[in-house]
């Protein structure tokens, strides 16, 4: 039944992902003044929402373990972060391609929103680090703890943008400002990225139940550690003044990169899961 | 036993934490020493990586940089203190309340570090020649707003860094990011006076929101990182 549910949901994902991308790259209007290269943003918004959305869930199941001490929540906070971590790579990544075309640089240091958002990121690798060195029951305690303060950081970030000047486009959705069309497809890819997000963040989470019931450590990798493997060939690839088109490819291309790894390192865990178990049984 | 006298051990029980920290501070000094040693060394460091006619506008963050350092290198050992001879699973089974260790330990930090920027301000403005444009009391405001920030996070990460198994990296990798937002503000606001531009004001009333805030969240967490296992 469980696995039944799942491959429709993944179907359905996979045809929602499909459209939005080909409605974001080919149907879309262009835009004025940045022409192709803002097409980056049917990508780099539904990420960003997904992404900020997952690190929410994991703080409400923080607080809901430390409060109930279960299990449940405890992996549902760390796939959240995990998968969260996943999307904000993303969205740091597909930005500065952006940002390359449309400002010149790849990166603002003073903009607090770009700050900010590269805050969040390290605060749940931080987050992902402690689980995996942390040793024994006292993980789950330390890393609730540990997802309280680094929500906390929110709120404050916020504020902070406001007080302090950024190069960031503002949020258009909902608004007049943006074209009716592009909103449309905006709002189909939001919808993809949204189920997709949740797709993964429910395959993560059996596993996670999964290693849970058997109970055995393994090595985790910090998710995000193949993107910051991309990260400097970025830099030697692009030279002054090339063709949008290069910036707009390059940031797809991370995207789905980025996702096909988590995939596949998810399948690998998977993998070892299904050994570990058949072990298990035969001894 | 009535609420006076409660919090009146509260009180006492944080003095006795914050006498006791210091007084072994005082007989081994191994702490200071090489926090002391480190911060000069950053700074003499610094003085000859960046040669610039006037440093005003990079010493907010040169000076910040230099504290942040020898704060976590002080915060590692003040907890690693207690796990010899068992001293902390011994506040764990005692009836004191989990808070008064906490309080104690940022108090004796906070006393500490402060002692070093003391210490350490005249060595900047001799290297650097330096001279603030902006009033004093500001930046003393902002020493202050900005050392709580930092030791108060810094005991409660330090706590639970040792609780995992590799101690001492692990207390840079979650005291940093946590931090970010404060240490912005306090090169900023530090920048701002000496160099006598924009409003430090605003900087600082974001900072001692900060504190406000993560104090308490400390407070509230820091049974629970304790007693974890």
């Amino acid at each position: 039944m469980k696995t039944k549910l799942f491959s429709v949901f993944a179907a359905i994902s996979a045809a929602l992902l499909i459209y939005g991308t080909y409605q974001g790259l080919f149907v879309a209007p262009t835009e004025e003044t940045m022409g192709d290269v803002q097409r980056i943003f049917y990508c780099h918004v539904p990420a960003a929402s997904t992404g900020f959305t997952l690190f929410f869930i994991n703080f409400l199941a923080s607080i809901v373990y430390l409060w109930k001490r279960s299990p449940k929540a405890d992996a549902l906070a760390v796939t959240a972060a995990e998968v969260g971590v996943v999307f904000c790579s993303v969205v740091l990544i597909t930005g500065p391609i952006w940002a390359r075309y449309a400002w010149g640089v790849w990166w603002s240091p003073w903009d607090m929103r770009l700050n900010t958002t590269l805050m969040l990121w390290l605060l749940y690798v931080s987050y992902l680090v402690l689980r995996r060195s942390s040793t024994g029951g006292a993980t789950s305690m330390l890393a609730s703890a540990l997802a309280i303060f680094a929500f906390l950081d929110v709120p404050i970030v916020y504020m902070a943008n406001r007080w302090f000047k950024t190069h960031h486009p503002s949020p258009m959705i909902g608004t007049p400002n943006l074209d009716p069309q592009m909103q449309h497809v905006l709002f189909i890819n939001m919808i993809a990225f949204f189920v997709f997000g949740g797709l993964i963040t429910w395959f993560r989470y059996e596993l996670e139940r999964g290693t849970q019931k058997i109970n055995t450590a393994y090595v985790r990798q910090a998710a995000g550690s193949s993107a910051m493997l991309l990260l400097p060939a970025m830099f030697l690839a692009a030279p002054p003044h090339v063709n949008p088109h290069a910036y707009l490819w390059a940031g797809y291309l991370v995207t789905w990169g980025i996702y096909l790894s988590y995939l596949l390192f998810l399948m690998n865990k998977l993998g070892k899961l299904k050994k570990e178990a058949a072990e298990l049984k035969a001894s | 036993m009535t609420a006076s006298t409660m919090s009146m051990s509260i009180t006492r029980l944080t003095w006795i934490n914050v006498t006791k920290d210091l007084r072994l501070e005082w007989r081994s000094r191994d702490v200071f020493n090489s926090m002391m040693f480190f911060a000069l060394v950053v700074v003499v460091v610094f003085s000859f990586a960046f040669e610039r006619e006037d440093s005003r506008p990079v010493m907010g963050g040169l000076i910040w940089i230099a504290f942040l350092f020898s704060t976590t290198m002080a915060l590692n050992q003040s907890w690693a203190r207690e796990l010899r001879n068992g001293v902390l699973d011994a506040y764990r089974v005692s009836p004191a309340p989990a808070e008064a260790l906490f309080l104690g330990k940022c108090l004796g930090n906070f006393i500490l570090i402060m002692l070093l920027e003391c210490l350490m301000s005249p060595l900047f403005v001799i290297f650097y020649n330096l001279s603030s444009v902006g009033p004093l009391w500001q930046l003393a405001m902002i020493a202050l707003l900005g050392t709580w920030a930092l030791v108060v996070n810094g005991t409660f990460f330090a706590a639970m860094s040792i609780r995992t198994r590799n101690r001492e990296l692990m207390l840079p990798l979650l005291l940093l990011p946590i931090s970010i937002p404060a240490v912005i503000s306090m090169v900023t606001a530090t920048s701002q006076v000496l160099t006598g531009e924009g409003a430090p004001v605003v900087q600082m009333k974001f900072l001692a929101g900060f504190c406000v805030i993560f104090t308490t969240a400390c407070f509230l967490l820091f049974e629970t990182v304790l007693n974890a296992e």
